[in-house]
């Protein structure tokens, strides 16, 4: 059982660098791109990257084990909150804008 | 329902007896209660009622509230003044409610009527109501009748309130109230430049005095802790207590107010201004009534004056100098009103030195005589006014006494009592003053006294023959039409005129006037001994019995002289009847030297004292004013304004970073993080 576990690495840094390149992916992501939906989704990739970590971590140190675990499910069920309610603001947005565009979106500026 | 008992508690710990108060209870609150009804009727409806009904509808109301205040008065006066029943020698308290209840500080709306309240009562009313008689012919011709007599019934009330107030706040409200009235009507013909500026001026001026009233009062309060005026005398005098406030300051500020009211040296410039209003109102307001407020308040307050001598010293000088300056200045004036109004500030003068004396009876005596024969000359001016169509220069009249026998006799009565000719009112009242100054040892008073009763005979003089007698010198186009006044303005003067003559007589009858206690035994001297007798005991001691055939007879012989002669002078200047005045030598002698030059342009100049005014309030003032108008917009606005324009600015600095873009704040959170964690890596997490 889960013997495809036995194949993968070994080693705890090779999991937090794997989680430090989505999470520089996700930031570039979000502060580069201008649709909201983009923007979105870069968020998923951050918050998978911390997620990530937190699961290694929890892997490498059985005494954190349980609490990964519970912290991860957590992240998990808050990003699921969290990309459904920002997609429902993003779609009210643009039926009044029309544009998915986040640089447009001013009408708060003076 | 709800507030009752503590309303009858503070009545009843004001005054035990005011439960007994009986019928008093209801007829003196009602004295001022109907004027302050008329007023508000007349205001109200006084407009519509002319237009629809003509000008008697709305004079009718006005005029029935003060012929049955005049009634009441009289009911109230009588027992007051003889010591009756309810009021004894000490006075009726009405209390009626509690106006300020707030801890220590209460105040109960209340009146007092003691004889002193009667004798003002009495001059108040009844030349009130002989001044609205007088009023229905002579604003006949005016559009504004209704207006002027709501106006007139508003000052009945003030005035009403002012002599009956039972604490010094409710006199402070009349006094100001009284003011307030006295600028309506001085400005009544507001259309006029000069009438609107004279009533601004009244005004004004007055608030000067006010301050210093209104200090007064917060400085007796203060000193006893009580608005009462009897209890806080009684306090205010009682060695125990324990004073904050000298006497002496206490009772200067007080002065400060009656100096104000009583336009006294050196607030007395208003005054003669004031006759820019209708002459009924210069006699009622600025001759008989109101003015005498400043006399009343000082009598009032006579314990505390008399136990802080320094300031009686100030009232008396300050009063005799008043007498000598204006009658100075009414010698050249030749506006007939102007002249009236300085002799009114003389005679004032003379009540205060009464004061400043301590002859508290010989100045409410001079203060009734006075308020009967003044306003008797106003009126009578006002009809001579009214015969030569609204002309008011003495050079342009003359010879009237056949044409207007009713006004040219009254007036000859009034002018015989102020001048003091024995008999007349003005003889008794006068001499009183000058007598008991002279006995009391207050020979510069009495000498100067003396030198102005004969300058009062000789301006009066003056004022006659310039109008009555001599050549005629009416415009030519008046001339025909000059005619006596109707009957609604020579019934006034003459119901005047009876008591001018008469007054002093009367109030003399039985002896001299002044304190029992100091051998009075007149009947003006009966009335007011319990107001004045602890003060003249306390300054005068027992004095010496009056001795007709001594000094005292003396003493009037001396003054009736000094009359005498003021009024040959007058008569061989400017004639008498068909005996002509003598212009020419009336210019040779104020041209006999430069003394007399000078003299005449000072007296004529009024001794430049709206100069002087001008300069140190309008020239000066003005330029302390625009000097601290500049600071207060420079300096003061600029540091306010200073601090919100740097606000403002760094604000607008400030609000370029917030650009509104989501990546902008996103990158300043990743920054911020970036920035946080390095530090924490290369301070904290240094590898060991």
């Amino acid at each position: 059982m889960l013997s495809f576990l036995d194949n993968i690495s070994q080693s705890l840094d090779a999991y937090l660098v794997l989680a430090g390149l989505l999470f520089a992916i996700g930031s570039f992501g979000f502060l580069a791109r201008r649709n909201a939906i983009s923007m979105l989704m870069s968020i998923e990739l951050m918050l998978n990257a911390v997620n990530l970590s937190i699961i290694a971590f929890g892997a490498f140190n059985p005494s954190l084990n349980p609490y990964a675990s519970i912290i991860a499910l957590i992240v998990i069920a808050s990003a699921a909150a969290e990309a459904t309610v920002g997609l429902a603001i993003v779609i009210a947005i643009y039926r009044n804008k029309k544009t998915p565009l986040v640089d447009e979106y001013d009408a708060m500026r003076q | 329902m709800f507030f009752l008992p503590s309303v009858v508690f503070a009545a009843e710990a004001a005054t035990p007896v005011a439960a007994d108060a009986g019928i008093y209870g209801i007829l003196i609150p009602l004295i001022p209660l109907l004027p302050i009804l008329g007023f508000a009727f007349t205001a109200l409806f006084g407009r519509r009622l002319m237009l629809k009904s003509g000008r008697t509808a709305a004079e009718i109301v006005p005029l029935l509230v003060v012929v049955t205040v005049w009634v009441i008065a009289m009911a109230v006066v009588y027992p007051a003044l003889t010591h009756a029943a309810p009021f004894g020698e000490k006075g009726l308290d009405v209390n009626l409610w509690t106006w300020i209840p707030a801890g220590a500080f209460t105040v109960t709306m209340g009146f007092h009527v003691d004889a002193l309240t009667g004798a003002l009562l009495i001059v108040v009313t009844t030349i009130g109501m002989l001044v609205h008689l007088y009023s229905v012919g002579y604003m006949a011709h005016d559009k504004g009748t209704w207006r002027f007599f709501a106006y007139l019934n508003l000052f009945m009330f003030s005035m009403l309130v002012l002599v009956l107030a039972n604490n010094w706040l409710l006199v402070f409200a009349g006094w100001e109230l009284v003011g307030l009235s006295s600028y309506s009507l001085i400005g009544f013909w507001y259309h006029k430049r000069s009438a609107a500026l004279a009533a601004k001026k009244a005004f004004i001026v007055n608030r000067v005095g006010d301050v210093g009233f209104a200090l007064g009062i917060m400085a007796i309060f203060v000193n006893t802790g009580t608005m009462n005026i009897q209890a806080s005398l009684a306090k205010l005098i009682d060695p125990t207590t324990t004073l904050t406030v000298p006497l002496v300051v206490v009772a200067l500020l007080v002065f400060c107010g009656a100096m104000g009211k009583s336009a006294q040296f050196p607030l007395h410039v208003w005054l003669p201004d004031a006759m820019e209003g209708p002459t009924p109102v210069s006699a009622l307001i600025h001759a008989a009534t109101m003015v005498n407020a400043g006399v009343y308040l000082v009598a009032r307050a006579n314990p505390l004056f008399a136990h802080a001598q320094e300031a009686m010293v100030v009232v008396a000088a300050i009063g005799i100098f008043t007498a000598i300056f204006a009658a100075s200045i009414a010698f050249t004036q030749t506006d007939i009103k102007r002249v009236l109004a300085y002799s009114t500030l003389s005679q004032l003068g003379y009540m205060f030195a009464a004061l400043g004396v301590g002859a508290y009876v010989a100045a409410i005596f001079h203060l009734m005589a006075h308020g009967f024969f003044k306003g008797l000359l106003f009126l009578g001016s006002g009809s001579v006014i009214h015969a030569v169509d609204g002309e008011q220069d003495m050079n342009r009249m003359g010879g009237l006494w056949r044409k207007i026998p009713i006004t040219h006799l009254t007036m000859l009565i009034g002018t015989l009592a102020i001048s003091g000719i024995p008999l007349f009112a003005g003889f008794f009242s006068k001499d009183e003053i000058l007598g008991e100054a002279f006995k009391f040892g207050n020979y510069w008073v009495w000498g100067i006294g003396l030198v102005v009763a004969a300058m009062t005979a000789f301006y009066m003089w003056r004022l006659m023959g310039k109008t009555f007698y001599g050549e005629s010198r009416v415009d030519p186009h008046v001339a025909p039409h000059v005619h006596e006044s109707p009957w609604s303005m020579t019934v006034p003067l003459v119901l005047l005129a009876i008591p001018s003559a008469l007054i002093g007589l009367v109030l003399t009858w039985g002896g001299p006037p002044w304190p029992q206690s100091l051998g009075g035994t007149g009947l003006l001297a009966g009335w007011l001994d319990p107001v004045f007798a602890e003060s003249e005991l306390y300054l005068h001691g027992e004095a010496a019995a009056y001795d007709l055939f001594g000094i005292d007879g003396r003493l009037i012989l001396t003054s009736v002289l000094v009359a005498t002669l003021g009024l040959v002078v007058g008569i061989w200047l400017f004639g008498i009847l068909r005996r002509r005045g003598n212009p020419e030598r009336v210019q040779r002698l104020t041209n006999a030297n430069g003394a007399t030059r000078f003299l005449y342009r000072a007296s004529l100049n009024k001794w430049w004292f709206d100069e002087l005014n001008d300069l140190l309030f309008i020239r000066i003032g003005g330029r302390v004013a625009a000097a601290l108008w500049w600071f207060d917009r420079t300096i003061v606005d600029g540091a306010v304004n200073g601090v919100g324009s740097v606000v403002r600015g760094a604000g607008g600095g400030l609000r370029k970073i917030q650009t509104g873009r989501v990546q902008n704040y996103a990158l300043g959170i990743a920054i911020g993080l970036l920035v946080m964690a390095g530090s924490f890596l290369l301070i904290v997490g240094q590898p060991r």
